[in-house]
């Protein structure tokens, strides 16, 4: 198991290093022009674009820049992102706790819904109730989320006026720029309680709920799949044949034997979903204005703020191997038959 | 025609429900045919209206086939729903210049006709069956060769991905050791990274258009193709039958193609349907951060997108633009719903494991 | 089950209910925040360092909120001032300009307390003058001063190759000199547009503030470790700062990207009635639309096209048919296109499947396009009709318009008729290929590029144009390689005078001739003499010519003069319109909120 650990992390660095070295080949696709025109707002600029090139080494070879760019990072420089306005370090220390916080706050529901539905379809596989719940999550992860973001927009804020978007509202938010408040840990509803300001927290809530809600909705499909597959696999094994043989009570025997086996593949995917989670809030974050590291590392691609996104991306990637790490470990811890070699 | 005709007069055609289907589709295509308008059109596109037939013909045939593997998808009627809305979808594209003909000047029948450009949707009216959506793009129109760019958008990335995935993960599970180290390597990269932020890099580095959407949509999906087949090939190459192949002295090409790929191609399949609903979704993701299909392509990830400002309404009236939201949707969710079925009853008729299970 | 049924129930209702009450406060309802006034705008600001901002977000910040300027404009004029931190508008006949119209003097208000508590002095605003002038970063707006007071060959601090002018430090100083309590600035030639650009560039920062925060100290031996900084927030005052203006900048949180800015207390006049701002950025116009809507902003950025979606909301008001300094969008040709690895313009010959270089080089191509779009058409879809059809470089009620000046009308007959012409005939028999352009995402360009295609292939059917979006930075990068055959782009005034509209369109040397290859020497000549005139009678008599010229020459298709509108909420009081403001809150001093 140690050589195991130590293994997945030794991947770590050529991981990060070949995430950012592919967006480096693939910005080799823009002419040097194109490069330095990322970083002017306005045609007014166009003269100085020469002198930009020039500033930046953009007509460098590609080994030459990203030699630059490494040498840059070892004094743990990851540079200026344009789209953030802030150097990359610090983007990624100010955006990523708003979506941890955000991805940890929907993460429970959707494990809790999806485990639900995925039992009781499995259980009554080929009846109403599978047909219904299968095609209830398909069904909401059969619409782009940004469409479902807008709906609960309207009914939630537009309406009801209870999840308005953004981050706080107009006092918290002076509340906690005000020398009273201190940021322990950049996660509002955390810092809010350790502050003793529960009205902060329950107003943090507030404006988590409407993201989190569109991300229940369109990301449960997946959890009520696997639950239902893994708990049919479950359910033709000898030992719960052996349980209903025995007579035990069917809700004993799903509850008891069956599910508790049924979700260890679960288990493993959830740690995968939180990950994956991670990208997939970006949709979320744009329509509800949270500000979130997927909100701005979709805005760094697509604008080719090419500090921020290499900077994110190699931030994810190790998220992404630490994640995997931890189901893979999740997996044997729960499961003896798997062994981690 | 015949063979519709024949199949369903024929007795051997098993089940009532696809006697009545076949009646009624032939009560159709010989009404649509009657009207001038439609027998125009189908004269112009005699290829479309082959293909449709011969479709309709193949599907016929599949269905009536006594194989284990029908018996198995008639027996759950969410299989035969999913069955259905896809077939239902193929016979759109085939038939898309019948049922919307595109203008006699256009000059790339993709291009969604529009009379005007206002920036308003209008409602539903004679000439505009669903409506128009913002500046004038014919909603119908964009429907129904949507339909074409769903399926060529879906099939292009995944032929790419699958090919890929098939080159890399049979060379890595096959051959392992350091090869299979290196390519598992760069799967690890492709995969740490969010697929939609790098698909974003992409067409944004490339420039908007179809072309490149799925390319990009490609480039991040290729990884867990190869990821399947390395892992299915890792377990079947020490069954007995590879084993007896190579004793008797196949080459590696041989047994990859003729033992190992059909031996492990069904979690291809599976994953390949699901993947196909995802697609969708993820190109119309790109057009929601403006790096879709070029603006006014019949392509429904971008009807959606136009739709983004209407959803709210007006004023006072939440819902007076709902047409511009509920047909490309509807689309959208059918699409992706028939696909996701269709790959639920793949995965139950072929899984071994789950065999006996129903 | 019946609990679930009437949860149920209770759910649907609910949702009935938020569905059709999406009417948002109403009229005669408390105003919500009294004191501070909420902007929700799409963009954030790239500095608030105001010798480094040049985009409208930044502007529309500090200017005239948190920097002031020595003179302001009265009311809605852009050619009428009154004092702000001078005492008085220098003239002629005050003996404010001297005779020969290069020296500038400025009295310097007394008495005027900064954000950080000092009292500013004549050196704050030399020093102001001087630092905004010798940052210049790479794309930065000093070349506005630079080029007004050292002259129109100076327009960088540095020569091509970088390197810091050894002499510019010298010839800045001498410029801007400090006499008693006035500054007193000695232009190189005279230039006319210049009380206009101190009206809106001559921001003055507190230089005690600066250097206290490690900042330039206006020394000479220093000023290259300054000049053209590589970051923004390598700036002292990239978001801090300490102006004299109404509000006071409390914090810029980039992370949320809002910014909020306080009332100043000790403001030279009677301190302003709002006590706070906070501007938002919401990138989504959904989201700022519903906060209109509940009153949680006062005032948001909307399109032309979404307007019809916070039309009628009650409580909020809309101002239309606001007056702009901008001509936008323009259809751009290029005279002299770059090919070499051009996908845009096809086969690169006269062959039907392109276009050679030289193609627009041909008058009778560019007058045949001028005659085919359909300008009032394209005013009325993609704008909603608001806009004022456009004839030149020069914005409709801007010194120089000329209201009789000819521009080509709609004519399919001549345009067949010009295009028959073009190329000897080649032109019509063999057709051509080529794209036009624009940026994904802006939908006006877009639409305009499309009805040129439509009309264009409408003539004849080996006439072919291909439409393509691109990001903005490739849309720029491609422009400055001379790649673009065709392309819509608009211009916005840096400041409210002709000369910033005729350079960038007409002079050789400026923004768009340089990347169409449009070079009239008479339209050069004419443009430097009308900016060292200062009789207005005989500058727009001279850009009565340069409009002629463009007609003649129709190196660009001038499209509208565009309006614009405002939405906010009807319990923002004392709001006007300036056509100069870069934003509807660029002068807050006056705004209150209240029924």
């Amino acid at each position: 198991m140690a050589t195991y650990i130590a293994r997945r992390l030794l991947l770590l660095p050529l991981v990060a290093f070949g995430v950012t070295l592919l967006i480096f080949a693939l910005l080799q696709f823009l002419t040097p022009a194109e490069r330095a025109a990322l970083f002017v707002t306005d045609p007014r600029q166009l003269s100085s674009i020469p002198a930009i090139i020039r500033k930046y080494g953009l007509d460098q070879p590609i080994h030459v820049q990203y030699w630059v760019w490494l040498k840059q990072l070892l004094h743990g420089d990851l540079g200026w992102s344009q789209t953030a306005r802030m150097p990359t370090s610090q983007a990624l220390a100010t955006f990523f706790p708003a979506t941890l916080e955000l991805t940890f706050y929907m993460f429970i529901p959707i494990i809790i819904i999806g485990v639900w539905l995925g039992t009781r379809a499995a259980v009554h596989k080929d009846q109403i109730v599978d047909h219904f719940s299968r095609i209830f999550a398909i069904s909401l992860r059969g619409l782009p989320s940004f469409v479902w973001g807008l709906i609960v927009l309207m009914v939630f804020y537009g309406g009801l006026n209870w999840f308005p978007p953004g981050r706080l509202s107009l006092e918290a938010d002076l509340f906690v720029k005000s020398p009273e408040f201190h940021r322990f840990t950049r996660i509002m509803t955390v810092d809010a309680l350790l502050n003793g300001q529960p009205w902060i927290f329950v107003d943090a809530l507030r404006h988590i709920a409407g993201p989190a809600m569109t991300l229940v909705l369109v990301e449960m499909a997946l959890l009520v799949r696997v639950t239902r597959s893994s708990m049919l696999e479950v359910l033709r094994q000898d030992y719960v044949r052996t349980a209903r043989a025995k007579g035990l009570a069917e809700p004993v025997v799903i509850n008891r034997h069956a599910r508790k086996n049924a979700l260890i593949p679960v288990v493993t995917l959830s740690s995968l979903l939180f990950v994956g989670l991670l990208g997939g809030v970006v949709l979320a974050e744009t329509i509800f204005n949270y500000p979130g590291i997927g909100k701005w590392g979709a805005e760094a691609a697509v604008q080719l703020d090419i500090p921020g996104v290499t900077g994110f991306g190699m931030f994810i990637a190790l998220i992404t191997v630490f994640g995997n790490l931890a189901a893979d470990i999740l997996y044997a811890t729960i499961d003896p038959r798997i062994r981690l070699q | 025609m015949v063979s519709v005709i024949r199949l369903t007069l024929s007795r051997s055609t098993s089940p009532q429900v696809l006697r009545v289907a076949g009646a009624a589709l032939i009560v159709l295509v010989a009404v649509m045919a009657a009207a001038p308008v439609v027998r125009g059109r189908v004269v112009q596109h005699p290829l479309d209206v082959a293909a449709f037939l011969l479709l309709v013909v193949a599907v016929g045939v599949f269905w009536s086939l006594p194989g284990d593997f029908t018996r198995r998808m008639k027996r759950n009627p969410l299989s035969i729903a999913g069955f259905s809305i896809i077939v239902l979808f193929v016979m759109v594209a085939a038939l898309a210049p019948v049922l919307a003909a595109p203008p006699a000047t256009s000059r790339d029948p993709y291009l969604i006709p529009h009379a005007g450009f206002l920036p308003d949707p209008q409602p539903p009216r004679p000439g505009h069956p669903l409506g128009t959506t913002g500046y004038q793009y014919d909603l119908y129109y964009g429907v129904v060769w949507g339909t074409r760019t769903a399926f060529r958008v879906a099939t292009v990335v995944v032929v790419i991905s699958v090919a890929a995935g098939l080159l890399l993960g049979s060379l890595s599970g096959f051959y392992g050791g350091r090869l299979d180290e290196v390519i598992m390597r760069i799967t690890d990269i492709f995969l740490a990274f969010p697929s939609l932020v790098l698909a974003v890099v992409i067409t944004a580095v490339l420039g908007k258009g179809l072309d490149k959407v799925m390319l990009s949509i490609a480039i991040v999906g290729w990884p867990v193709y190869a990821r399947l087949l390395r892992g299915e090939i890792l377990s079947v190459k020490q069954r007995d039958y590879v084993e007896a192949a190579r004793a008797a002295g196949a080459g590696d090409l041989r047994i990859i193609l003729q033992h190992v790929v059909p031996n492990t191609i069904y979690p291809f399949l599976v994953y390949a349907a699901f993947d196909t609903g995802v697609i969708v979704l993820v190109a119309a993701a790109l057009s929601f951060l403006g790096l879709g299909a070029e603006v006014g392509y019949a392509d429904w990830g971008q009807l959606i997108n136009m739709s983004r400002s209407w959803i709210l309404g007006v004023p006072g009236d939440p819902f007076i633009y709902w047409y511009t939201v509920v047909f490309p949707g509807l689309v959208i969710f059918l699409f992706v719903l028939g696909w996701n079925l269709l790959g639920d009853a793949f995965r139950d008729i072929l899984d071994p494991r789950l065999r006996g299970s129903a | 089950m019946s609990f679930k049924r009437r949860l149920l129930m209770l759910l649907v209702f609910t949702l009935a209910v938020a569905l059709t009450g999406v009417n948002g406060v109403a009229q005669g309802q408390a105003v919500k925040n009294p004191d501070t006034l909420i902007i929700q705008s799409f963009g954030d600001p790239e500095s608030l360092d105001p010798s480094w901002a040049y985009d409208t977000a930044s502007s529309g910040t500090f200017l005239w909120n948190v920097y002031e300027t020595l003179i302001f404009f009265v009311g809605g004029r852009t050619d009428l001032y009154e004092p702000m931190l001078a005492t008085g508008v220098p003239s002629v006949a005050n003996g404010g300009i001297s005779a020969d119209g290069k020296t500038y003097t400025f009295k310097i208000r007394p008495g005027v307390k900064f954000h950080d508590g000092n009292v500013m002095t004549p050196e704050d605003v030399r020093y102001s003058l001087m630092r905004f002038m010798l940052v210049d970063r790479d794309g930065g707006p000093s070349w506005i001063l630079l080029a007004a007071i050292l002259g129109f060959d100076t327009q960088s601090t540095r020569d091509d190759n970088g390197k810091l002018l050894p002499d510019i430090w010298d010839r800045v100083n001498q410029a801007i000199q400090v006499k008693g309590d006035t500054v007193v600035i000695t232009l190189k030639d005279p230039y006319a547009p210049f009380l206009n650009i101190m009206a809106s560039w001559s921001m003055v920062v507190s230089k005690k503030f600066v250097v206290k925060n490690g900042g330039w100290d206006g020394a000479k031996t220093i000023v290259a470790k300054y000049n053209n900084p590589e970051k923004p927030d390598a700036q002292e005052l990239f978001d801090k700062g300490a102006g004299t203006g109404p509000f006071k900048l409390d914090s810029w949180d980039r992370g949320t990207g809002n910014i909020t800015l306080s009332r100043f207390t000790d403001y030279w006049r009677a301190p302003a009635k709002l006590s706070r701002i906070v501007i938002q950025k919401v990138e989504e116009f959904g989201p700022r639309r519903l906060a209109l809507q509940n009153g949680d902003a006062d005032i948001i950025d909307v399109s032309r096209a979404d307007q019809p979606a916070v039309t009628g909301i009650s409580g909020v008001r809309i101002v239309d048919d606001l007056a702009q300094l901008v001509n936008s969008p323009s259809l751009f040709m290029n005279l002299n296109i770059s090919a070499e690895g051009n996908p845009d313009v096809g086969s690169g010959k006269l062959d039907g499947n392109g276009v050679p270089p030289n193609f627009f080089s041909d008058i009778h191509v560019r007058r045949a396009f001028a005659y085919l779009f359909d300008r009032q058409a394209f005013i009325d879809q993609a704008l909603r009709g608001k806009g004022r059809l456009a004839n030149g470089p020069i914005p409709y009620g801007m010194l120089g318009y000329n209201p009789r000046g000819k521009w080509y009308e709609v004519s399919k007959d001549k345009a067949v008729a010009e295009f028959k012409e073009a190329w000897g005939g080649q032109v019509w028999n063999n057709g051509f290929k080529f794209s036009v352009l624009y940026n994904s995402g802006n939908v006006a360009r877009q639409t305009g590029s499309q009805m040129l295609k439509e009309a264009t292939e409408s003539l004849n059917p080996k006439f072919k144009i291909d439409t393509r979006g691109v990001t903005w930075s490739s849309y720029l990068g491609l422009m400055n390689q001379k790649k673009l055959p065709m392309f819509f782009i608009g211009w916005a005034a840096d400041y409210a005078d002709p000369d910033n509209f005729t350079v960038p369109f007409m002079h050789s040397t400026g923004t768009y001739p340089g990347r169409q290859s449009y070079k009239n020497p008479e339209a050069d000549r004419l443009i430097e003499q009308a900016g060292k005139e200062t009789d207005a009678k005989k500058r727009e008599a001279l850009y009565f010519r340069v409009q002629e010229i463009a007609y003649q020459d129709v190196p660009t298709i001038y499209i509208v003069y565009p309006t614009a509108f405002v939405a906010m909420r009807a319990w923002v009081k004392g709001w006007y319109h300036n056509p100069i403001f870069f934003q509807p809150w660029n002068y807050a001093y006056r705004l209150s909120k209240g029924q």
